[in-house]
């Protein structure tokens, strides 16, 4: 498919020559992701028929009028890094890169908020604001996500969700190019006062802008958005040693922090502490992290490997229940106090702090790996290639529970068996907000989607884990953020609607409401009419 | 090697994008952050090394032609290794050998870029790529007094390199360096007319060929000369001549030093004295050829396997070449050993370095570029306070005298041999 003469006039006097292309070889970049072999059973995705570098809002809202007037489907990106990001369910799409939108445009310390466009990544964000004593919260995704594209438009969570909020919820404003091509702000923006405010004095369409796991792209381009900032206790710059990046970790963790690696006598035991460090209101960074032994800071898998067969084995076995705490403070009293609280809750669920994994190099690299998700990438893509996530759900520590009982049930075999990595138990789950909200929780597996037994394996193991009529049933909420879901191929709103109070229904007027022509891509989101 | 030797790469590479930044871990400033120049300017996906393991994952499957957007993207590009250090940090991949292969698989196939092809008919021609005839090649040391390694033996050869023979603008720091070298005692003779090009530069362009043959002649040439030292003031023949040769298994049978190593070591010994102050606030560039793209190669037979199911290692262990072992340190001793001198450095440092913005043939070929890139070294040397900008190559220096002549800006440039002459 390829647009034709008109189409493309239209939209290069929009950007101008420089910033379009339909040229083979650019187009195939905007088509190879992670998980693609998964997905779609070769590295490449639909290929779009132009992509576009667009820079600024009337270019975007000019380019969606276009795409209405053509019948163009369009896909806004950031970073790019997930088939979410840059899966095309047309054939007629066009992708917006928005690279060229990368300004922050405000820092509003009083308020401890900032304003920013799509291509300002999270650390980026991060580095900007500790010089006011502030800070975004972090990632999982890593410190390349956009700002952006993981609170406004994508599911997600971080290591820091029990201080400094739920991402997603941590969005105070938007400036929205709507699919017709008409723009909208949220909260107080919108009444001109301000991006302090979600809820007005303004609208509030926090709910339809994003839901639970974001449109995708779906609902149209953020072209600026408000996100809510935290207090930051370190120094305005820390001070990092060790030559290469991966070996690379803070000299010394802040004194205003402390890092807390703990092992549980059982899963049951960590996933109980971990909600009662959030609700007793103490912690900066409180999750379970899926470390491989050895992981912390390793040049590459071959030291890893190493390093994991150095490992005594009964201290190895206690990794799979490891949990991480970072406490923050602005007072060596509040500091003790904190400390003499979680000392109290190990106690009570039998937490330990075993000495290899509490020496000062394992505490700056985990610190480092907790406030600005260094790492992530090497932890999961460099071992085998690529992930998944499935189960992975939202709620109280007694959904998580069991969701992890049938998760290692279901995954089992195929750990024995090789298709996974042989890693045991491998969980990322963080506390929100004080446990106010719950938890997120996310069993993982590793797979190497260019070794054919590994591939299918893994597609089998999916398809386990998401079968209506499955071990989990209603307990494996598809998350869309963590599935690498893509309605075209997977089916999955199609599948669960009914099982979920055909939520589907109510999601497909949304996006038909306010897409009537069906131009923003919904391949990571959902049809009006399913095909 | 071969372009299809990195398809395994190609097929992992995850879109992280990791190579348009310096090393989050290395992030200080937030203005400068950016680690690709060519993604910097140009934005496509395409420029990045993400984007060209896509090209040339489709290439080879046969989805997409060359065209010049195909050879915009790879040529556009300073082969400075950046990507291949933040990519690193996060993967056992090759962006950088998987972009070398995409040149020469262009060059073999007659994809070359106009703005190359003098310098190569040159250099076949007059052994530089200066556009220069070979029999001017030694003027640069006229004046001095130095053994001729054609005629005579001597333990050091000063291997000047194309840049310094012939660009009249800086033939001064070569006889600086040389003359420094002379009056510490060295047992140093040069190659005058003789001396030929490394052929580093034409092998970053594509023409792997030409790596082959130079090395080849210096290794003959030197052998015949007694040479046990190569030090050289270019930090692109450093890289050739240590890392390239290795590379394609012609490693010379002696020690190649750049001259700040050597320079370093006379330091060191005495044998160079530093006495008078030079007041200056200055900050120091790492050359790319000088800094990440000098560790030395690391030669490694294997074969990928697994363990733990799908956990992907090698047998044996390889070690890759992720940055850290290029010359960072001596540079900056010398320097801090200057009296008077006040060092102070830049945001974008050591592995993590911007590119000065003259190497792959960027400066040749599209030099508005080169200057655009050179701009934004200039801004971070300016942000820092910094009076003048150090470097240890000669392309660096030329690219940002270039760029303040074009641009007026108020910062001195200056070659780190410049200021030890000045110091003695």
């Amino acid at each position: 498919m390829e647009l034709t003469e008109r189409e493309y006039k239209a939209l290069e006097d929009i950007v101008g020559v420089e910033y379009i292309s339909k040229d083979l070889a650019i187009r195939d970049t905007y088509n190879q992701v992670w998980g693609n072999k998964l997905v779609f059973g070769e590295k490449w995705s639909p290929r779009p028929v132009a992509v576009l570098l667009p820079g600024n809002t009337e270019e975007i809202q000019a380019i969606v009028k276009v795409c209405n007037r053509y019948g163009i489907q369009f896909k806004p990106f950031s970073s790019g890094f997930e088939i979410t990001a840059i899966g095309l369910a047309s054939e007629k799409g066009i992708m917006l890169d928005l690279k060229r939108m990368d300004r922050i445009l405000e820092i509003d310390v009083k308020n401890m908020h900032a304003v920013v466009e799509p291509y300002v990544s999270v650390h980026r964000l991060q580095l900007e604001v500790a010089k006011y004593g502030l800070y975004y919260g972090a990632v999982a995704a890593g410190p390349s996500a956009g700002v952006i594209a993981s609170s406004c438009c994508h599911a997600g969570s971080g290591q820091t969700n029990v201080f400094a909020g739920a991402i997603e919820r941590n969005v105070l404003g938007a400036e929205w190019v709507l699919p017709t091509g008409e723009i909208i702000k949220l909260g107080t923006a919108a009444s001109g006062d301000g991006w302090f405010s979600a809820d007005g004095p303004g609208m509030s369409l926090r709910g339809v802008l994003r839901g639970h796991c974001g449109a995708n792209g779906g609902h149209g381009v953020i072209t600026k958005a408000s996100v809510k900032l935290y207090p930051w206790y370190g120094p305005s710059e820390l001070e990092r040693s060790g030559e290469i990046p991966a070996l690379r970790a803070v000299k010394k963790v802040p004194d205003q922090y402390k890092v807390f690696v703990i092992s549980f006598p059982t899963q049951d035991n960590g996933f109980d502490a971990l909600a009662e460090i959030g609700k007793a209101e103490i912690a900066y960074s409180d999750y379970q992290i899926p470390l491989p032994p050895g992981g912390n800071l390793c040049e590459g898998n071959d030291e890893m490997w190493e390093n994991m067969q150095k490992l005594d084995p009964a201290a190895a076995k206690m990794f799979a229940t490891m949990v991480i705490v970072i406490l923050g403070a602005n007072s060596s009293r509040e500091m003790e106090y904190r400390e003499k609280y979680l000392l109290k809750i190990l106690e009570k669920f039998g937490g330990i702090l075993l000495p290899p994994l509490n020496d000062p190099m394992v505490h700056a690299g985990m610190f480092d790996a907790s406030m600005f998700s260094f790492g992530s990438v090497r932890h999961v893509f460099r071992l085998t290639s690529d992930f998944f996530i499935n189960p992975c759900a939202d709620g109280s520590e007694g959904l998580c529970k069991n969701l992890h009982k049938a998760a290692k049930e279901v995954m089992g075999p195929y750990w024995s068996n090789g298709t996974i990595l042989q890693v045991g138990s491998a969980i990322f789950h963080p506390v929100y907000e004080n446990y106010t909200v719950g938890s997120h929780h996310e069993d993982m597996y590793m797979y190497d989607p260019y070794d054919p037994d590994s591939l299918e394996g893994t597609r089998e193991l999916i398809g386990k884990t998401v079968d209506p009529n499955g071990k989990f049933r209603r307990l494996c909420v598809p998350c869309l953020g963590g599935g690498l879901q893509f309605e075209p191929v997977n089916h999955i709103h199609e599948t669960w609607g009914s099982i979920y109070d055909n939520y589907d229904v109510w999601q497909r007027q949304i996006k038909a409401a306010l897409d009537p022509n069906n131009v923003a891509d919904w391949g990571c989101y959902i049809p009006p009419v399913y095909p | 090697m071969s372009l299809e030797t990195y398809k395994h790469d190609m097929l992992r590479c995850t879109r992280c994008s990791y190579c348009k930044w310096i090393p989050f871990e290395n992030f200080r400033q937030s203005d400068f952050i950016k680690g690709c120049p060519s993604v910097a300017k140009y934005h496509w996906h395409a420029y990045s090394a993400g984007g060209k393991f896509n090209i040339a994952l489709s290439f080879l499957e046969g989805r997409i032609p060359y065209s010049e957007p195909f050879l915009n993207a790879v040529y556009q590009c300073q082969m400075d290794g950046s990507c291949d250090v933040s990519c690193k940090s996060v993967q056992d991949i090759e962006p950088l050998q998987l972009m070398q292969e995409l040149r020469m698989r262009c060059v073999e196939d007659g994809q070359v870029i106009p703005a190359h092809t003098p310098m190569i008919d040159c250099l076949r021609k007059e052994d530089n790529m200066m556009q220069r005839l070979k029999a001017d090649r030694g003027k640069w040391a006229k004046s001095l007094d130095v053994k001729d390694l054609t005629k005579e033996e001597a333990e050091v050869y000063f291997h000047a390199g194309c840049k310094y023979s012939f660009d009249e603008g800086l033939g001064h720091v070569a006889r600086d360096g040389l003359t420094l070298l002379r009056e510490a005692r060295v047992d140093v003779g040069i190659m005058g007319q003789a001396e030929m090009c490394c052929g580093g530069r034409a092998y970053e362009l594509g023409y792997g060929g030409e790596l082959a043959k130079y090395a080849s002649r210096h290794k003959k040439a030197l052998e015949k000369a007694g040479v046990k030292t190569i030090v050289t003031p270019c930090s692109h023949c450093y890289q050739t001549m240590k890392v390239l040769y290795d590379k394609v298994g012609q490693k010379l049978g002696m020690e190649v030093l750049h001259i700040t190593e050597y320079l370093d070591r006379l330091i060191r010994e005495g044998k160079i004295k530093l006495r008078k102050p030079v007041p200056l606030t200055v900050t120091y560039h790492d050359p790319c050829h000088l800094g990440r793209l000098a560790e030395p190669w690391v030669h490694w037979n294997g074969k990928e396997t697994k363990v733990l199911g799908q956990m992907i290692v090698h047998d044996p262990p390889k070690k890759f070449r992720r940055g850290a072992n290029g010359v960072y340190d001596v540079p900056r001793n010398i320097l801090n050993s200057l009296p008077g001198l006040k060092f102070v450095e830049m945001y974008r440092i050591r592995a993590s370095a911007w590119c000065c913005g003259s190497g792959g043939g960027v400066k040749e070929a599209y030099p508005e570029f080169a200057i655009w890139t050179a701009k934004d070294r200039i801004r971070e040397a300016k942000s820092i306070g910094a009076e003048a900008i150090l470097s240890a190559c000669p392309y660096c220096t030329q690219n940002f005298k270039d760029t303040i002549k074009e641009t007026g800006e108020k910062l001195k440039v200056f070659d780190v041999i410049e200021l030890v002459q000045q110091s003695i």
